[in-house]
């Protein structure tokens, strides 16, 4: 691999260079730092070799498959893949008995190497060819499986993909956000590069993840902060996540389940959403208001949004369709839309409590933010309990993003988006695009949590036993969630079909959905303690 | 499936023997047979002749075949289906996967349950909500891709990994 310039900045962990003053590398005799990064020790001194040896074992793979040798080009096995130049030599000598051996350039496959290996180094012009093996290698003293590469693409492979490197990779995400967490910024920058390199390397979710979370460590080394959100595309990402996984449809259950409860033999019901967006969670609740015995009541409801970036009234629209709904199913509908740049700008009066009514609140995802800045929880607690709801329903994600610490929420986030994409992969349900959309999604919230702080930072998740102490401390306490609630989000989830992946758990009257052993989300409602 | 056969009218030449059965006389009679097909069945019975389709369009039939494990099928719920869309949509978009899909979870129990019945209705009662905004077109609210079906339930749709 040919280096125009190598930055001393540029040292790696395994490198055995004493410092990074040198301004070249490869005068001090150190394993090469991006062959280190994928496993292979191959010194600097060596590389001209290597390649050269890579360029000779791609002409005679190609010529023994145009000659029908192809058990030659197909299953090869050799030991010890750290050791590159040996085993190279090992290929050449085994394949060296084929006597139409073609020296010349073979202009058919003319490879382009993949990835982007950044500004310090080029791709040697020719072919420059990495082993790809098809299989994952179960470690690297076993045996390691060659399988030839398809000469009739003309992408290079480059994909090493072995369960060291995704070891590594976490390895260093987690050594790059202590960097971060020590403002160390050019150790972190060196690893951030790494990361890149590596994340490449791994497959599925796995790679993902790891690409959205050294986007967001990049950005807050380089002070490349996100700019807003711009409310109405997150909602239509949130349209896309809610087709995909059944989280979202776990949340708004749940949550009507409850609020149908405390809603029995009651005839004028009214509630407050916080969180509007695109108003799926109404229908259901309208349709079992509608089904049960003795009819449905008289049902008000108030929404409360973000100003709409464009001229449409977003609210309103929303609104009347619902009452289309509502009264073509014969529930009396009242609907009123409150438009506030932030939750904690409302007040009691806004929210208009009558005589007679039983009141719900509802806030799914939107308790979190108000942790952004000082006070801002107190005041929509405070707002919540004179409104003196019947219950009051929180769905929150079961994660703690809000620590003092950089690298401890660094850890905890990425354990939680981690097993969110997991889940991602494995689950079925919507289009691609709603998947590609869905995990825009999640990456945006990985940028916030990651990349941003202060009151920018928006996405302070909490667990659900530090939720209890807050609403306790409020005045709220527990009411428990029934177990139709679960029976019919158990049914749901059957239907979305993630295996046995998603598991519902019930902790203290709160329902947790999460994906194998890990809970992500919580549902819980509560009431005014008496 | 049963098959069943539509004796034409113009079978025989014998004009005297009026005693020619002809179900399509007798629509009271063929309802009552339809009623008891499963849905597969239903279908190729539309292809029949006008008659048979048009009958088998009859919301009723298809109430019949959602709740007919049902023993006191639940009040009300007809002005409810009605308004969203319709007896055989209900079966088609969701009372047929959730059967299906949860049949093959549980190994045994031929009625619905309270629960399944509430589930299908409140995912039906979103699908009506969804083609609601699709219908709104795309000025103001709803989704940007308008001419995508709605796929909140496409998840009932897919086949399923188990």
């Amino acid at each position: 691999m040919k280096r125009e310039h190598m930055s001393h900045d540029n040292f790696s962990s395994s490198g055995s260079c004493s410092s990074s003053t040198k301004p070249q590398m490869w005068t001090c005799d150190a394993d090469d730092e991006l062959f280190a990064v994928l496993g292979y020790s191959v010194k600097p001194s060596d590389m001209a070799d290597v390649a050269q040896k890579i360029e000779h074992l791609e002409q005679v793979m190609c010529s023994v498959e145009k000659d029908g040798l192809s058990q030659l080009a197909s299953d090869t096995t050799h030991y010890n893949p750290s050791d590159l130049s040996s085993w190279l030599e090992s290929m050449i000598s085994g394949l060296n008995t084929t006597p139409d051996f073609d020296s010349g350039v073979n202009s058919s496959a003319q490879m382009v190497v993949d990835s982007d290996f950044g500004s310090d180094l080029t791709a040697i012009p020719g072919k420059a060819v990495y082993p790809n093996p098809r299989e994952k290698p179960p470690s690297p003293a076993k045996k390691l499986k060659l399988s030839a590469p398809e000469t009739e693409s003309s992408e290079s492979i480059v994909m090493v993909d072995s369960q060291e490197n995704g070891i590594r990779l976490v390895h260093s995400l987690m050594a790059c956000a202590e960097a971060v967490q020590k403002e160390n910024f050019k150790l972190a920058e060196a690893l951030v590069k790494n990361i890149g390199f590596l994340a490449v390397s791994q497959a599925g979710a796995m790679r993902k993840v790891a690409t959205y979370f050294a986007e967001a460590l990049a950005r807050r080394i380089y002070r490349l902060y996100p700019t807003n959100q711009d409310s109405a595309f997150t909602d239509l990402l949130q349209m896309h996540f809610y087709e995909t996984c059944p989280y979202l449809k776990f949340a708004h259950f749940t949550a009507n389940q409850a609020i149908l409860e405390s809603f029995a033999g009651r005839d004028r019901v009214h509630v407050v959403d916080f969180s509007m967006k695109q108003g799926m969670q109404w229908p259901p609740l309208l349709q079992a208001l509608a089904l049960r015995p003795g009819g449905p009541p008289r049902f008000r409801l108030t929404a409360v949004g973000p100003p709409s970036t464009d001229n449409t009234d977003q609210l309103q629209e929303i609104g009347r369709k619902l009452g289309q709904l509502a009264e073509s199913i014969n529930v009396e509908f009242e609907y009123r839309g409150l438009v506030a740049n932030s939750l904690a700008d409302l007040n009691a009066a806004l929210l208009d409590r009558r005589e007679g009514e039983t009141v719900a609140v509802n806030s799914i995802f939107d308790l979190h933010p108000l942790l952004a800045r000082p006070g801002a929880i107190e005041a929509v607690l405070r707002v919540v309990t004179e409104v003196k709801p019947a219950i009051f329903t929180v769905v929150e994600q079961e994660a703690n993003h809000n620590g003092s610490v950089f690298s401890d929420r660094f850890t905890e986030a990425l354990h939680y988006y981690s097993t969110l994409f997991d889940s991602l992969e494995s689950c079925g349900g919507g289009s691609d695009e709603d998947r590609v959309m869905s995990e825009i999604y999640l990456g945006r919230q990985i940028c916030n949590v990651v990349a941003c702080d202060g009151a920018d930072r928006v996405e302070r998740h909490e667990t659900l036993a530090q939720w209890r102490r807050r609403l306790g401390a409020a005045g709220f306490e527990a009411v428990h969630i029934g177990s139709n609630a679960h029976k019919q989000v158990s049914m749901l989830l059957e239907l979305f079909g993630g295996g046995d992946g998603y598991r519902v758990e019930e902790k203290h009257g709160c329902l947790m959905l999460g994906w194998h052993t890990r809970p992500l989300f919580a549902t819980s409602a509560w009431r005014l303690a008496s | 499936m049963v098959r069943l056969r539509a004796v034409g009218e113009h079978g025989r030449e014998d004009k005297n023997t009026s005693k020619t059965f002809c179900i399509n006389d007798n629509i009271d009679v063929l309802i009552e047979i339809l009623k008891r097909l499963d849905d597969k069945s239903i279908g190729v019975a539309a292809c029949v002749c006008r008659l048979w389709c048009a009958l088998t369009r009859n919301d009723a039939l298809w109430e019949h075949l959602c709740f007919r494990q049902l023993s006191p099928p639940p009040e009300g719920v007809r002005t409810v289906v009605a308004a969203l869309g319709g007896y055989r949509r209900l079966y088609t978009v969701c009372v047929k996967p959730v059967l299906t899909r949860l049949r093959k979870m549980k190994s045994g129990g031929e009625m619905w349950t309270r629960h399944e019945v509430e589930l299908s209705l409140s995912l039906f009662c979103v699908d009506y909500y969804e083609r609601l905004f699709l219908a709104g077109g795309g000025g103001g609210g709803g989704r940007i891709a308008g001419d995508a079906p709605p796929s909140s339930l496409m998840f009932l749709c897919k086949a399923v990994n188990v």
